[in-house]
């Protein structure tokens, strides 16, 4: 049952229509086909029963092509959008278009088959000529379910030893055949689930890929299946060609660089990413050969994964306007040996791997472009850092209540050239819709105390990263929670002589006598009634060195709390007089003058 | 009985309509007067006063009613010109504004800036206070802080103050205490927004944008209606105004400058308004409602009779609005919308003309090419100076030198091809925007009817109907002065809300009826002014329910008012929640106990409907309205294509595609294979048998 993933990630052919498309008909049809990937996920949201589909925008829809190479994707995140792709082409190829008929509806979630970890659920269905039968095209949407069997509720089983205890595996099967609905496959799948809500989400999913079969079939009846088949090949074409000529604009030459995790779940330190990016021409090859490759580590993101991670941070270096489909996957040449951690051999556990050793895929590119393309050098990623799961019972139901703390906070966004970091996270996340304080306490017995910006937790720079959150909350009943905490030995860091922005931290039993700073992971650590837990979010890396600063920018942030009056003269050499409290600060511009040079001769 | 008039102000035109004691109706258009916009509507009145064939004063003397829409809220977004506000905030919730519950509208530009800021950092106090998810006080206020805040945001320059406290729509308390000791402390403060007065309900970053939203454009709103309403007294007038509110309703000036905020996009609700009363004199319950101007395309979505409300997900000028709005979304395509060729590309949108220095042919000082250029090369617009009534010529050498420029060289094709691809891909882009509207709503296009308005819907309702399925067209002869008439025959609409957060099984009967209680009695304050014949108001009480976990929630209608609602009507709502949840959104957890959010009063006093919307003709024989023909492009080969006058047709009279059907301020393409009827409303009904899609 091994997959040769780097195989099946290789590159495919054209469908080749014959039409001599135009470039205005290839639009029109994109354009069609990426309403298509948003009806998807709108029909999902709309039917969906649980928050995670409903409300987070946590689906994302996209369109394959009969050759299995991504032709449209829409709303979502662009990471797990990117990665959805192979799975489908998984089982396209092992079951071969023949079993691809009309009316079919196909799941399949398995890591070792294409996919990322085995929460996110694909559904997709085929569509066909209705004039030769022939196989155009596969609409999937792709959804994180709450369950996914296995050991623990959740899905996220971090201590797993393997990929089967961390829950169930389906690597491919068929749920409609022809318009009916195989019932013995559906009873199968909700058996090995916990949540009883998880067939009416993936029956969600199974509706969202009719509806864009039946979407895209009016798109071929409209234009013909030779137009669309065209129109697709020219997308993808043209996508590659504007990305080669992005490239060809880079400098040449070679460029490598380090990232870490702290350690994985087990505690194993210093999960170690190396890549090595040469830009030759209009060609780019990424290399992770050199990354960590011991057995025990705990933290493995899947080929699928690193393949989603690492185009989503090119992705971003480059126009925003470049039609997102294959030919950024034609366009690079990547290479995980397997049995790194960005290419785990089959049955590695890899629930924690799409956070981490993924998400760090972001920061190595952007490291390793830092002084190259310090423009477009903004790390995608985060520092997932500090995902608690809370239990205890909620005496208001008398239920137990598992609360996986998804409320809003700031973290981990680095600055970019010429613009100070923003908002709460990368702009990769921002299709995710996070949840609030006051709905959150009216269904858990909690009281949020704040989660405001933390001063000085931005990394200075020329232009500043975001500050991080100071977020306390104070759970009213008795509870325990679990844990995995990264990020603290290794904070975001800056980018073209930015500093790095403050690490994570987790304290439990805050404010009490007996506080506790968690080292790397917390087993279900009990607590009292009314205790609190203060989660210290880390800062996004700063751009630019911060002596350049715009002193009147530094003095805007000190009014702002962003950064302290002592902050401003540690982190910039900007002297300020007056005072805060009395909105009377002014730049001391002399002593500015004579710090900043002070600092840089001793620099 | 005096006259009516509804005043419309368009980024471009102020759009004017009058219903005489006769039941005459009169349009015209003045230009808007950006600075000032009571000025542009004060000369609107001395047109219709001109009409009519008397003084402004006279004119004055005599209205009835003036019905105002107004893009005053919508301008000071644009502009980000508001008041210089401040917010005081529960200490701890600081920052909800920046943080946007992580949303960015961009995500795959890192680069993409942050929204320009109501109230900065330095500018948003928190204030230790805190209540519980009951309303219970875990914090007391802390008054001192207040006073202190104040005082701070004083020495700033804040004229306006936001304050948002956690779970204040459940218990005020603290948010009324702070507006006293804002008053206190800074008693010539221009405005004060209270969060649970704004928007009564959870959560915390919605309600939070909203409120200094509205804070930020209240002031302005105010000035603007006191400078409006004094001139008008000066007139002479003494009838009622009433602003147009983008919920679709009419109020008093006092009534909406205290919920500022509900005047974001009111303008293009009026039109959809109108779009309703058309459509239901033409017998289409169910229609998409499109609005295509110079800049911009208006979508929207009516379901029997109504247009759809957004009541979530809901961002205007990258904040988020959390009040209920009509749902009109707006994509870039437009007639001055400019094409061009990027990377091989061809774009048409979001970068404008306008209507300064406006397309090419209008020879205005436009220099690039649009759509309006193309709608000319094909022939769907007149050449030489037939256009708008007369009043202007268009230059289509011009246009066709600019396409064959623009895009054609760099796309390899001649200028009829290059036009044709503008047209295909903004028609792709409209229907498109469409789909992305009714999908929202789980509506299939096919289902629909379409109203086409504006000063270019008619003129390309032809080729997105059948991208979309849609095999009904309908072009009301007064499209071009919709989003007035929408204001003449919009309803006063007030909707009001308070919090009452509980599972519906620990729900106290009492409780709820005594808020539908203060509800009916602020509803029937605020509509007093109206004078309304009770048989003229109509009251919906609505229980706000959601599943534990849901971010919106759905009104539940509940019967009389709420007056009579006992026990086992609580549990009637919850079997009819459980229902309206499967029919809206697929699925119910029956064994569920839902969740009450809170009641909701939407009372609404009936106005009086002109009888015409729109002057017809005589001829009932088309072929005597016949003009002329013209070779027109309908994709395939030029066709020589009759052309009619408008203006003369009779309700009854027909004609069958290939036609153009000229009014003064509109073209009427009728494709081949569509058949063209004036019916007795005044609107141009177009079908055909095919539905492509």
């Amino acid at each position: 049952m091994d997959v040769d993933l780097v195989q099946l990630a290789g590159q495919r052919g054209q469908l080749g229509g014959t039409s001599d498309v135009d470039p205005v008909t290839a639009e029109v049809v994109r354009g069609a086909m990426e309403t298509v990937c948003w009806e998807m996920a709108t029909y999902v949201s709309r039917t969906a029963t649980t928050p995670i589909l409903n409300q987070s925008n946590e689906r994302n829809g996209s369109i394959l092509d009969a050759s299995g190479r991504l032709a449209a994707l829409s709303v979502g995140i662009p990471q797990f959008m990117l990665s959805s792709a192979l799975p489908i082409r998984f089982a396209l190829e092992y079951l071969g278009a023949g079993e691809f008929r009309p009316g079919d509806v196909f799941v399949a979630n398995d890591p070792y088959h294409g996919g990322g970890h085995l929460p996110d659920y694909n559904v997709f269905a085929p569509v066909h000529d209705p004039a030769t039968g022939e196989l155009l095209l596969i609409p999937s949407i792709q959804c994180h379910h709450g369950d996914t069997g296995g050991a623990v509720p959740g899905g996220y089983n971090v201590t797993a030893n393997d990929i089967w205890g961390e829950g169930v595996r389906w690597p491919v099967v068929k749920v409609i055949d022809r318009g009916e609905e195989r019932r013995d496959v559906l009873y199968a799948l909700q058996t090995n689930n916990r949540l009883p809500g998880y067939l009416g989400d993936l029956r969600a999913q199974i509706g969202a890929a009719q509806l864009a079969a039946r979407r895209l079939t009016e798109i071929v009846e409209r234009y013909g299946a030779d137009a669309v088949k065209s129109s697709v090949d020219y997308m993808i074409d043209y996508a590659s060609r504007r990305f080669r000529e992005e490239v060809s604009a880079w400098p040449d030459g070679t460029y490598e660089a380090d990232a870490y995790v702290d350690h994985d779940p087990l505690g194993n330190p210093d999960i170690h990413i190396h890549v090595k990016i040469t830009v030759d021409g209009d060609h780019l090859r990424i290399d992770y050969t050199g990354s960590d490759t011991r057995d025990e580590i705990q933290a493995w993101s899947t080929y699928g994964n690193t393949r989603g991670y690492t185009i989503a941070q090119i992705a971003s270096m480059m126009d925003p306007a470049i039609p997102k489909n294959e030919g950024f996957f034609e366009s690079i040449e990547l290479v995980a040996p397997l049995g790194c951690v960005l290419n785990p051999r089959n049955g590695k556990p890899v629930s924690a791997g799409t956070h981490h050793p993924g998400a760090d895929i972001g920061e190595v590119i952007a490291k390793a472009f830092e002084h190259v393309l310090p423009d477009k050098a903004v790390p995608q990623t985060y520092k997932t850092g500090i995902p608690t799961t809370i239990t205890g019972v909620d005496p208001r139901t008398g239920q137990q209540f598992v609360d996986p703390s998804t409320e809003v906070y700031a973290g981990w966004c680095n600055a970019a050239r010429g613009m100070d970091a923003w908002g709460a996270q990368a702009a990769s996340f921002g299709n995710l819709w996070k949840a609030t304080a006051e709905i959150n306490e009216s269904i858990f017995p909690h009281i949020q105390w704040g989660r405001d910006y933390r001063t000085d937790s931005g990394g200075p720079g020329q232009w500043r990263g975001l500050c991080g959150s100071h977020w306390v909350k104070q759970v009213l009943v008795p509870f325990k929670l679990y844990t995995y905490v990264v990020g603290m030995k290794y904070p975001m860091p800056g980018i073209a002589g930015g500093a790095p922005g403050a690490p994570n931290r987790l304290t439990l039993h805050y404010g009490s006598d007996h506080e506790d700073v968690v080292a790397h992971t917390a087993n279900w650590v009990p607590h009292e009634a009314g205790e609190r837990l203060c989660y210290d979010y880390g800062g996004g890396g700063g751009w630019g060195d911060p002596l350049d600063r715009d002193p009147q920018a530094v003095l805007d942030d000190v009014l702002d709390e962003y950064v302290s009056v002592e902050g401003a003269r540690r982190d910039y050499g900007v002297v300020l007089t007056g005072s805060l409290e009395d909105l009377t600060l002014d730049v001391d511009v002399d002593a500015t003058v004579a710090l900043r040079a002070e600092r840089r001769s001793a620099a | 009985m005096g006259f009516r008039v509804g005043i419309d102000v368009g980024g471009t035109f102020t759009d004017l309509i009058c219903v005489t004691p006769s039941g005459e109706v009169i349009l015209d258009k003045t230009p808007t007067t950006p600075d000032d916009q009571s000025a542009g509507v004060m000369n609107g009145l001395e047109l219709l006063a001109t009409h009519v064939g008397c003084s402004l004063s006279d004119f004055c003397a005599q209205l009835d009613a003036l019905v105002h829409g107004t893009t005053t809220a919508d301008n000071t977004m644009i502009e980000m010109d508001g008041a210089p506000t401040g917010l005081l905030v529960t200490e701890g919730h600081r920052d909800e504004i920046e943080m946007r519950r992580v949303h960015k509208e961009e995500i795959w530009d890192p680069s993409y800036p942050a929204p320009p800021p109501i109230a900065r950092r330095r500018a948003r106090i928190p204030i230790p206070e805190r209540l519980d998810v009951d309303g219970n006080v875990v914090l007391p206020l802390d008054e001192a802080a207040v006073r202190a805040g104040v005082q701070r945001l004083r020495k700033l320059g804040c004229t306006s103050i936001a304050v948002v406290f956690l779970h204040s729509f459940t218990n005020p308390a603290h948010e009324l205490r702070a507006r006293e000791l804002i008053v206190e402390e800074y008693p010539d403060v221009a405005h004060i927004s209270l969060s649970h007065e704004v928007m009564p309900k959870a959560p915390e970053f919605e309600r939070t944008s909203t409120t200094l939203v509205n804070a930020y454009v209240a002031p302005r709103i105010a000035s603007y209606t006191q400078r409006l309403t004094g001139k008008l007294r000066d007139a002479g007038f003494g009838g009622q105004m009433l602003i147009m509110q983008s919920t679709g309703g009419v109020m008093p000036p006092e009534y909406v400058s205290k919920r500022a905020v509900s005047l974001l996009a009111s303008g293009p609700t009026g039109g959809v308004m109108g779009s309703t009363v058309a459509a239901a004199r033409s017998g289409a319950p169910d229609f998409v409602a499109v609005d295509m101007g110079g800049t911009s395309y208006d979508v929207c979505l009516v379901r029997d009779g109504q247009p759809v409300l957004k009541t979530d997900d809901n961002w205007r000028y990258r904040y988020y609005i959390g009040i209920p709005m009509v749902d009109v979304e707006s994509v870039g395509a437009g007639g001055g919308s400019i094409a061009s060729v990027r990377q091989g590309a061809l774009l048409v949108g979001p970068e404008s003309a306008g209507a300064q220095p406006g397309p090419v042919c209008y020879g205005r000082g436009g220099r690039r090419a649009t759509v309006t250029d193309a709608d000319a090369v094909l022939g769907y617009l007149p050449a030489g100076d037939t256009f708008a009534g007369g009043r202007m010529r268009l230059d289509v050498d011009a246009a066709r030198a600019a396409i064959a420029r623009d895009v054609g060289e760099p796309l390899g094709l001649d200028a009829v091809d290059a036009a044709w691809g503008i047209e295909r891909i903004v028609n792709a882009n409209m229907a498109n925007a469409v789909r992305r509207v009714v999908a929202q709503y789980g509506a299939d296009p096919r289902d629909l009817a379409m109203i086409a308005y504006g000063g270019n819907g008619a003129v390309h309702a032809w080729a997105q109907a059948p991208e979309l399925g849609i095999s009904r067209v309908l072009v009301p002869k007064a499209a071009p002065a919709f989003s007035a008439l929408g204001l003449l025959v919009a309803d006063y609409v007030i909707d009001l809300t308070r919090a009452y957060v509980t599972p519906l099984s620990r729900v106290d009967v009492a409780r709820v009826k005594k808020l539908f209680a203060e509800l009916a009695d602020e509803a029937d304050h605020e509509l007093a002014p109206a004078n309304l014949s009770p048989d003229d108001v109509t009251r919906s009480a609505y229980a706000l329910m959601c599943y534990p976990g849901q971010n919106w929630d759905m009104s539940v209608p509940v019967p009389d008012g709420g007056a009579g609602l006992d026990e086992p009507g609580l549990f009637d709502l919850a079997g009819r929640f459980h229902d309206l949840h499967e029919a809206d959104r697929g699925f119910a957890f029956r064994n569920q106990q839902p969740l009450l959010r809170g009641v909701r009063l939407a009372a609404s006093g009936r106005t009086p409907k002109p009888d015409a919307l729109a002057v017809v003709g005589t001829v009932t024989d088309a072929s005597q309205a016949r003009t002329g023909a013209r070779p027109v492009w309908f994709g395939d080969g030029w066709v020589d294509t009759p052309v009619y006058d408008g203006a003369a047709l009779a309700p009854g009279a027909s004609v069958d595609g290939p036609a153009l059907v000229e009014e003064p301020f509109t073209v009427v393409v009728v494709a081949p294979g569509w058949t063209c009827t004036l019916d007795a409303a005044g609107t141009y009904d177009l079908r055909t048998a095919t539905n492509s899609a």
